[in-house]
């Protein structure tokens, strides 16, 4: 709970600072909150759907998996299966925080969670069909197997950090 | 005659852009939507009604403590939205070279707002201003990785610590990605890769 009242203060100061800097530097701080009150409406629905979907996931997932495949005791088992979960996991930001959000919550270790999140950023399969469209299947294929390696070293450096300094 | 054609083809346009924008929605959102379903289904057979009514009071929980967060979210999102324009992000583009070149671009790559369908047509305009392509790939990593407005998003449901964690473990990537790419992918065309065989720049590919 203290975890999230922190992160809502710092969030909100963020905020008013942006909206000073825009009041000042170009007058447009009303046409922002316009745009991200719009933005907020327009993804709701799917941030509701999200909330749903992790709130489940989180108690359907069974204690045994999470110990033996995501947690801090899986190691390298849980930075694969964490990777693989990134790709899969073809979905906006809204949708997918909250789900990492209830895998993390389910007891995931930190090396899981952080892959997860690097595989979903690189590898998200969401973003397939405009890099086709833009650069090429090459392209798109090139990145793809580029990438692999960059998501399981992030997880192996978190994993080295739970096991080690944290 | 020709007023009313351009008439008829922006109309058509926007049309095409308006039905877009709602099937790419609703494709998203029923996707989530079918899953929630389907896991309810999975959670009635495996737990009962006790174990989907704890799912649910667990969502409605987190929606209730995350509502002022994902408020402040988006009042984030909104003013970067106007504050970063891509007009100022190719200025600061064009300004660079080399490894300053790579580091800029990645970090221009997480600060541009919007989403794939916004950064991709923006990236195909590198190609009219004769940047290079580690200019492009670690634009593009940069966006992927950094992706600032972003932010706001994962520290509210991850927490600060592993939002700061992760961004720190990955800050590398875009730069090192330029990098390679500079050294490795200097005579590669990466503007041309879905030419298909046989094709030229510029040609419709009617003749041989």
């Amino acid at each position: 709970m203290k975890k999230l009242v922190q992160t809502t203060i710092i969030l909100s100061v963020v905020a008013i600072i942006l909206i000073i800097i825009n009041k000042r530097k170009n007058g447009k701080h009303v046409e922002g909150l316009d745009k991200g009150l719009k933005q907020f409406m327009q993804t709701a629905p799917m941030i509701i759907g999200a909330f749903i979907l992790a709130g489940i996931i989180e108690v359907l997932i069974p204690e045994e998996f999470v110990q033996n495949w995501l947690s801090t005791e899986a190691g390298l088992r849980g930075v694969f299966l964490g990777t693989l979960g990134g790709v899969i996991l073809a979905m906006g930001p809204y949708a997918f925080y909250p789900i990492a959000a209830s895998i993390l919550a389910s007891g995931a270790g930190l090396a899981t969670t952080i892959s997860m999140i690097t595989a979903w950023c690189l590898l998200g399969l969401l973003k397939m069909p405009f890099e086709t469209a833009f650069l090429g299947v090459r392209f798109f294929s090139m990145k793809f197997v580029l990438s692999i390696p960059f998501s399981l070293i992030a997880g192996l450096i978190a994993l080295i950090l739970e096991n080690t300094i944290l | 005659m020709c007023f009313y054609r351009n008439g008829v083809s922006v109309l058509v346009y926007w049309v095409y852009v308006l039905t877009r924008r709602v099937v790419k929605v609703k494709q998203s959102m029923l996707i989530v939507y079918i899953a929630s379903a389907f896991l309810i289904i999975i959670g009635l057979f495996v737990g009962g009604s006790n174990l989907v009514f704890e799912g649910l009071k667990i969502s409605l929980n987190t929606a209730i403590k995350s509502a002022i967060m994902l408020l402040a979210s988006f009042v984030i999102i909104g003013q970067l939205n106007v504050l970063l324009t891509s007009d100022l992000i190719k200025k600061w583009l064009e300004r660079f070279e080399g490894i300053k070149a790579i580091i800029v671009s990645a970090i221009a790559g997480g600060l541009f707002p919007g989403g794939p369908y916004i950064y991709y047509p923006f990236i195909m305009s590198f190609k009219d201003k004769n940047l290079p392509s580690y200019i492009l790939i670690s634009f593009i990593f940069g966006k992927q990785v950094y992706d600032f407005s972003r932010l706001p998003m994962e520290s509210s449901f991850m927490g600060i610590d592993i939002t700061l964690m992760r961004n720190i473990i990955t800050l590398p990537i875009p730069i090192v990605v330029g990098i390679l790419a500079k050294r490795f992918l200097k005579s590669v065309d990466i503007y041309n890769l879905n030419l298909k065989a046989g094709e030229k720049i510029g040609s419709n590919n009617n003749y041989p």
